[in-house]
């Protein structure tokens, strides 16, 4: 898989779960510690911590120990205009050479 | 293969696909080259090719028109630079026939960038193996022409995405 689309697909998979994404808008106010991020969830730190986690391996968010407290951030990075747009034009040329290699298979399996 | 002027790829905006297929060269290049073959594959899903023209030579016109799932109808006019059957196609969309600049219609907000796309072909003991390289101008101006509107889902998916963060 192409490098673009494998940083995507954690991008994706990363906000695919309604906890995340409640994360991703908290931090769109600004950078915030463990502990008060986790405050309107109901559920044990730990699964919480796994939650930031697989933000953090998206490349979506960045943290940062401080003494006792860890801050997460947004890194917009990611989400950059050129890499959007490279990405379109890879996924319609993609989508056309997987139906050009379909199409000629089809072809030579016919007698 | 051997490397040609063009060739490289610029990562910053020029797209390079390599693909291996169990099928003889010629019938991969009859794809590439026949309108009835067009046709059958050459718009990506959701889009139709509902018609198809091809002079086959260099100066020659390849043009196409894309029907979107509206009903709405995309006509792109190209001009074949290369044609080194069954091996090497090159056209560009920057181009009208017989090299004439500026008779390609101006790219449209919703159809492609325009684009020079060199397709080498190569036989491989199973098939063959081909590589499209697609080159684009430059990024600013590709990206102005993204954002007025790729109506793709996974696309509008992705922009909602970067709206979160503004």
């Amino acid at each position: 898989m192409p490098k673009q689309l494998a940083e995507l697909d954690r991008v994706f998979t990363a906000l695919s779960d309604p906890t995340r994404r409640a994360v991703i808008e908290r931090l769109g106010a600004g950078p915030t510690a463990t502990t008060e991020l986790a405050r309107p969830f109901p559920m044990a730190l730990p699964s919480f911590t796994e939650h930031l986690a697989v933000l953090e391996r998206s490349g979506l968010v960045t943290s940062r120990k401080l003494g006792r407290v860890r801050t997460y951030a947004l890194v917009p990075t990611p989400l950059e205009a050129a890499e959007h747009w490279m990405v379109v034009q890879r996924r319609t040329w993609e989508r056309r050479l997987d139906q050009l290699d379909a199409y000629v298979r089809d072809l030579d399996e016919r007698p | 293969m051997p490397s040609t002027l063009g060739d490289q790829p610029d990562p910053h905006r020029d797209l390079l696909l390599e693909r291996e297929v169990d099928v003889p060269p010629e019938l991969v290049w009859a794809a590439w080259t026949t309108p009835d073959h067009l046709k059958r594959w050459f718009a990506p899903t959701p889009f139709t090719t509902v018609d198809c023209e091809v002079d086959l030579r260099p100066g020659g016109v390849f043009r196409t028109v894309m029907r979107s799932p509206e009903g709405e109808e995309h006509p792109s006019i190209a001009c074949y630079l290369e044609v080194v059957a069954p091996r090497r196609l090159v056209w560009t969309t920057l181009l009208g026939p017989g090299f004439r600049p500026g008779d390609a219609p101006a790219s449209t907000p919703t159809g492609p960038p325009p684009f020079t796309a060199v397709i080498s072909v190569e036989a491989t003991d199973g098939g063959t193996r081909y590589t499209a390289l697609v080159m684009h101008s430059d990024p600013d101006a590709c990206r102005r022409h993204a954002e007025l509107g790729f109506h793709d889902g996974w696309a509008t998916a992705f922009d909602q995405l970067v709206a979160l963060f503004r």
